[in-house]
């Protein structure tokens, strides 16, 4: 079905880096020089930990960790020093658990390497070592079922909830149905939609924790002492046409698909298995693909409404916040597709135009998916350019 | 034949979508044999009222609520911020 690369652990790949992984912010500087050295490198630039409390490290780490362990990480380079790691963010541990995957694993520690310029030469050997023998993976016939997809619906527009979205939840059932594993998030974007999806969970347990994921966001969107309708749907929303956030939520919950609900995953979280899995995670173009690729997605989905972009080759909200997984940009909107066309892989436009159905849309997306997969680059892929990325922290920082 | 230049997503729905950017005074086809004529323009993908909506009555479009309207809206006008509110994670 398609070409990826198996891990020791079991899972896929659908690329093969190298990742170099700053566990604390002190050590950015050492990773952005290293992984700058050696082609195929990725690294992460975090804002960091100091200051946070204790569960936002928490999260910090859970993300790294799970970027490493991503499929589409074939070895990892983890940068720390002691000086400044936190009971969190311990480097040494963290290599520990990515080398028992059987990952090829270095540790550069600052100090012990004899400081800041030292560390880079040594650091960027030690990359150089990784890349060569990550080199040696070979693509191989892999199937649906090997396969984690992540969605975000974005600038969405009246197109969405009728066209795009739906194509990407049908094609979330055919993978999900075929054992693979399917993301979707969005927590303000459930507020109104919330009962539609209870119906899908599995049990009483994951229906509760979805409703309480949903009225915690909404008991926080009150507490900030602003009204919602001011913050969301957001102006590009309102400039096409959608007037509510019920009515921007009803459509944003068609990319989930239909399958059943197995659980709520927090922000970063690894799924125990296969299935489709709800994240409880916020909307930011620079989080929610961060997030998703900690929690093990292949390829992220950026399903683009547009309508109220600008009319001609728009920037792009985000090009590489997934760092290791990939994004590819679709869109059911055919005025956004032509606009934006310098970064849009897929359009499934013709359902508005009534020329297409949403099944057809979603058998051609999947051919297009897992060309991707099998090493077709997605068009953001070609923009040399890394994105800032936000963890999604949720308490106040001191 | 006409071509289709609005869309009703669901039976219950009190308004239908614009599949162009629809121009006030003429009549459009949403469903065979079954039109309306726009009181004013629509754009791509906004919302048009089908039936009389009176103030603070439900807007439902996908089947379900999506806010309530703050005015009485007549046949064939849009339908947006401006006469309708959402209900959810409101501070009042």
């Amino acid at each position: 079905m398609f070409l990826g690369y198996k891990r020791p652990d079991g899972k896929t790949g659908i690329r093969n880096y190298v990742l170099v992984l700053p566990v604390q912010r002190m050590v950015n500087s050492v990773a952005m020089q290293v992984s700058s050295m050696v082609r195929g490198a990725k690294t992460i630039v975090s804002t960091g930990e100091i200051g946070r409390s204790s569960k936002d490290r928490r999260t910090i780490a859970r993300t790294l960790t799970g970027l490493a362990l991503n499929g589409n990480v074939g070895g990892v380079l983890i940068i720390g020093d002691d000086h400044y790691s936190s009971k969190e963010l311990k480097h040494e541990e963290m290599a520990e658990i990515v080398r028992s995957t059987g990952k090829p694993v270095e540790v550069l520690d600052i100090t012990e390497s004899g400081g800041y310029y030292n560390a880079i030469g040594i650091g960027a050997k030690m990359a150089q070592r990784l890349a060569l023998q990550i080199s040696e993976f070979r693509r191989e016939q892999c199937d649906l079922k090997d396969l984690t997809l992540g969605v975000k619906c974005g600038t969405s527009d009246p197109t969405s909830g009728v066209a795009g979205n739906p194509v990407v939840g049908k094609a979330f059932d055919v993978l999900v149905n075929a054992g693979g594993t399917a993301f979707f998030s969005e927590t303000t974007e459930v507020i109104g939609a919330e009962d539609k999806l209870a119906k899908r969970c599995i049990n009483e347990q994951v229906k509760e924790k979805l409703l309480n994921a949903v009225s915690e966001i909404e008991e926080k969107a009150r507490a900030t002492g602003e009204d919602i309708r001011n913050i969301n749907p957001i102006p590009e929303n309102v400039k096409a046409g959608i007037s509510t956030l019920e009515e921007k939520s009803l459509g944003a919950i068609t990319k989930s698909g239909s399958m059943p609900i197995t659980d709520v995953l927090t922000y970063g979280e690894r799924p125990p298995g296969n299935g489709l899995y709800f994240i409880d995670g916020w909307m930011s173009s620079l989080s929610l693909p961060l997030g998703m690729a900690a929690a093990g997605a292949n390829l992220f989905m950026y399903q683009l409404g547009g309508q109220g972009m600008p009319a001609v080759s728009p920037p792009m909200p985000a090009y590489s916040a997934g760092i290791v997984t990939p994004m590819m940009y679709l869109s059911g909107n055919p005025r956004t597709c032509q606009k934006a066309g310098d970064f849009v892989d897929f359009c499934s436009g013709k359902i508005m135009e009534g020329k297409s159905s949403i099944e057809e849309m979603a058998d051609k997306l999947l051919e297009c998916v897992l060309g991707l997969a099998s090493g077709t680059m997605t068009k953001t892929e070609t923009v040399n350019i890394q994105d800032p990325v936000e963890f999604y922290l949720e308490d106040p920082c001191f | 034949m006409w071509k289709k230049e609005g869309l009703v997503l669901h039976e219950k729905d009190n308004v239908g979508i614009a599949l162009n950017d629809l121009t006030a005074g003429n009549e459009i086809l949403i469903d065979e044999g079954q039109t309306i004529d726009l009181l004013e323009d629509i754009p791509y993908g906004f919302k048009f009222a089908l039936c009389p909506i009176g103030k603070d009555e439900i807007i439902i479009k996908y089947g379900e609520t999506i806010g309530r309207a703050i005015e009485a809206i007549k046949p064939g006008s849009l339908v947006h911020v401006h006469n309708i509110e959402g209900l959810r994670a409101r501070r009042d």
